[in-house]
């Protein structure tokens, strides 16, 4: 089963989805999902090559970075990716380090960490969103001080890709998770099939080496990354859900007959799944505007994480409803995806602010157009 | 490749020297309601009909021996995008029923005798197809039809009973009727259809006022119409097969795509992406386009709209990918305009506040100016707001919708029904003295 974000995947691409899921299957199947929900270790080292092999860490860096699309569109690879994996419920920051290696990639900096990113040595991920660090010059560098909460596997990360406030507007810094002056701590988070941490970092010093242009199209680019791989995720949860309810309501008996064949059940799943068949088509849209280079694509992707973080969590309260009962146990995999699309619905943004952005993103056009 | 080049070429010369260019959109509903069919218009229209018929570009996947170009899709499509900016004729949604519904059931139905007598003529914009399909008590359950046609000794057969609803019903030359022919059969048997003239003998047509005071639809009566089986489109007794196809247009199953951003210029992959333009008109209007609150319902909207255009591209995708599911797919859209408008509506009249239900009188109700000048946005807005719920219920309910995409998309099984085995002629007397009891 692959979620089928494009109807028809170019074979390449179709390979990569399927393989995708057999290397998870393998890899981290429902059962260690579930032992790890239970706080049960996380995949190994194994896990991130398998992962490399398939090219999930490249798509998104040029070729003479180590990197490499199987369709031609390494936004759609990735996107496709991100889908199995949210289907699955993949452990992994594969959104932040998404965003890191496209950073890295399109600044040509960091030779020596890049291709450790893209080759599944280690994980990295984007303290981007937040907005809660502030910077400050220090000799020829930063001076990085500031919380960001809520952030998916920082324990597992080897490097931050920081955005800080500087005097003069937003700076950015990549920066060793062992640094000092960094701390990581554990919290307890809604989403059982991610770690969640705080990242607090206490006047640590990156060096000019470590620091990156931080112009507005590059940081509305990470957004962009963030946005499309965190719709791409949801959209995968969703039909995985989606999927089960409806083997569900075909096979639930009540009142003589499937539940399925009443209207008011069938009637709330066709709704469902036109909210899912719409998040695919958004997440599919702002891909190929991605790839394309689209000046809308910014625009789409920020559209594509507002849509599905609305229609997500949707998505997940009405496949509760027909689970009834069921949906309230902990051995039914239902509470997974309700955990993992309500915590994908804010990660990196509310709906809310996603389309705050959108008019920053039409403002900042029609600026560059006059 | 250099085929269509080629073709794209030459539909856009020729549309450059031979059609005007398009104005900003009339004042009025997106879907085309509210437009005044006078004899003028409506000859003006025919007129515009011929000259492109004449030229070569109408009918354009129609084979030639009914009077059309007999390309592909591909070169329809290609017209289509190159005729954009021009004016094309517009009969209203009778044009979009006549043209888009009723020539495609025809070609996949009607006898080749049918088609080359019918087809040239409507393609020139001599006769034009209306569909008189809902009746008065046959809605949702299309099935249940009561207009009946009874066979005579001499073979003419003998129209009688209503239909409703018709679009452009008062300016249509001909209507395409389904009627029981055979009371005998279980309901979804027992059913033809006929071209009927809508001049005939018997035919009475009546303009239905709606609530936003225009009148666009037409309820007909038939008194003993007199038909021949040169009027039958399809196989006596066959027309349930009839309507499914003519199902599958209407809901926008012919079209890739089917479903189009309200805002053009804000479709996927077409530049810049301006947000719901016309819902920041009627905030600007109303001084309150700055306020946080209204630019999310706004943004919203907009969110809405791309994921609607989003799917109309995926469903076009679906449909090429799997053929035999197409009459599910189509019902997405369907649905989705069907959802989405009626919220689409409400978020205008929100961003509008108090400004989006009363507003000056303008040049737009009629007096100066014409209709050029552009309306109030809450005059728009209120107007879009009455009609929103146009998709929810025509061609197909929200509900028949979803039961289509419950059991042909998702394969969840059918209610069970009353009416599908016995008699058409015992199903409304059993249901009168329905007491709940079943079988």
């Amino acid at each position: 089963m692959t979620v089928d974000i494009l109807p028809a995947l170019p074979e390449e691409l179709r390979m990569v989805a399927e393989a995708t899921g057999r290397s998870a299957d393998k890899e981290f199947d429902r059962a260690r999902v579930r032992a790890f929900a239970d706080g049960g270790d996380g995949p190994g080292e194994s896990y991130l090559r398998a992962g490399a092999e398939l090219g999930w860490f490249g798509f998104l860096a040029g070729t003479e970075h180590g990197g490499g699309s199987a369709s031609g569109n390494g936004f759609t690879d990735a996107a496709v990716v991100a889908a199995e994996r949210g289907a699955r419920l993949q452990p992994g920051p594969y959104t932040g380090h998404s965003v890191v290696v496209r950073t890295l990639s399109r600044a040509g900096a960091r030779a020596d960490v890049l291709p450790k990113l893209t080759e599944g040595e280690c994980w990295a991920t984007w303290l981007g969103h937040g907005g809660g660090i502030t910077a400050t010059t220090s000799g020829r560098g930063l001076r990085l001080d500031g919380d960001v909460t809520a952030v998916a596997h920082a324990a597992d990360c080897a490097w931050f890709l920081v955005t800080a406030a500087g005097p003069a507007g937003p700076v950015q810094a990549l920066i060793p998770a062992d640094a000092p002056g960094v701390t990581v701590r554990a919290l307890s988070g809604v989403d059982l099939t991610r770690r969640w941490h705080a990242v607090t970092l206490s006047g640590v010093e990156a060096g000019a080496d470590s620091v990156l242009p931080a112009t507005r199209e590059r940081l509305a680019e990470q957004h962009a990354v963030a946005d499309l791989l965190t719709a791409a995720d949801a959209a995968g949860a969703m039909h995985a859900d989606f999927t089960l309810v409806v083997e569900h309501a075909k096979s639930r008996i009540a009142f003589g007959r499937p539940i399925g064949s009443f209207q008011a059940v069938k009637h709330l799943l066709a709704d469902t799944s036109l909210w899912l068949e719409m998040s695919k088509g958004m997440v599919a849209a702002a891909a190929v505007a991605l790839g394309d280079g689209s000046p809308d694509a910014y625009s789409l992707a920020a559209a594509a994480a507002s849509f599905t973080g609305e229609r997500g969590t949707e998505v997940a309260d009405n496949c509760f409803q027909v689970f009834g009962g069921m949906g309230f146990t902990w051995e039914h995999d239902q509470h997974f995806y309700l955990r993992r699309l309500t915590a994908a619905a804010v990660e990196y943004g509310t709906p809310e602010a996603h389309r705050a952005r959108l008019w920053d993103l039409a403002a900042a056009g029609e600026a560059e157009e006059n | 490749m250099t085929d269509l080049n080629a073709y794209r070429a030459r539909v856009g010369e020729w549309l450059a020297a031979n059609t005007e260019p398009r104005a900003e959109a009339r004042r009025g509903d997106p879907l085309g309601l509210g437009r005044e069919f006078t004899p003028d218009v409506l000859a003006a229209e025919r007129a515009l009909q011929r000259r492109l018929h004449e030229a070569g570009y109408a009918g354009i996947t129609v084979p030639e021996e009914y009077g059309g170009q007999g390309l592909t899709p591909a070169h329809q499509q290609v017209f289509g995008e190159e005729a954009r900016p021009y004016v094309l004729p517009d009969f209203g949604l009778m044009g979009h029923v006549c043209f888009d519904v009723c020539i495609p059931t025809m070609l996949a139905h009607a006898s080749p005798e049918f088609l080359a007598r019918r087809i040239p003529a409507i393609l020139s914009g001599d006769d034009l197809y209306a569909e008189y399909f809902s009746e008065p008590d046959a809605g949702s359950d299309l099935a249940g039809v009561r207009t009946r046609a009874v066979r005579r000794d001499d073979g003419t057969w003998l129209l009688s009973g209503s239909k409703t609803w018709t679009s452009g019903g008062h300016y249509a030359d001909y209507g395409m009727c389904l009627a029981r022919t055979d009371w005998d059969q279980p309901k979804h048997r027992g059913l033809t259809w006929f071209a009927v003239p809508a001049t005939a003998p018997g035919v009475t047509v009546r303009r239905i006022k709606q609530i936003t005071g225009d009148a666009d639809f037409c309820e007909e009566f038939f008194d003993d119409v007199v038909l021949t089986d040169d009027d039958v489109i399809g196989t006596v007794g066959e027309g349930w097969k009839v309507t499914q196809t003519m199902l599958f247009y209407e809901r926008g199953g012919g079209t890739s795509g089917s479903v189009r951003s309200r805002d053009e210029s804000g479709t996927a992959g077409r530049g810049r992406s301006p947000v719901a333009p016309d819902l920041v008109r009627v905030a600007a209007e109303a001084g309150r386009d700055a306020d946080p609150a209204v630019r999310d319902v706004i943004a919203r909207a907009h969110v809405d709209d791309l994921a609607r255009a989003a799917l109309g591209a995926r469903l076009g995708e679906l449909i090429a990918a799997d053929p035999a599911k197409a009459a599910g797919y189509a019902s997405y859209g369907k649905l989705a305009g069907g959802h989405f408008d009626p919220v689409r509506a409400r978020a205008a009249m929100r961003a509008g506040g108090a400004s989006a239900i009363a507003w000056e009188a303008t040049a737009a109700d009629g007096a100066v100016g014409g209709e050029d000048a552009q309306p109030p946005a809450a005059e728009v807005a209120s107007a879009q707001l009455l009609n929103s719920r146009f998709l929810s219920i025509a061609g197909g309910t929200n509900e028949v919708q979803r039961n289509a995409i419950g059991e042909r998309v998702l394969g969840l099984p059918r209610e069970p029904a009353f009416d599908t085995r016995k008699p058409f002629n015992e199903v409304l007397k059993d249901a009168r003295t329905w007491n709940g009891q079943v079988g």
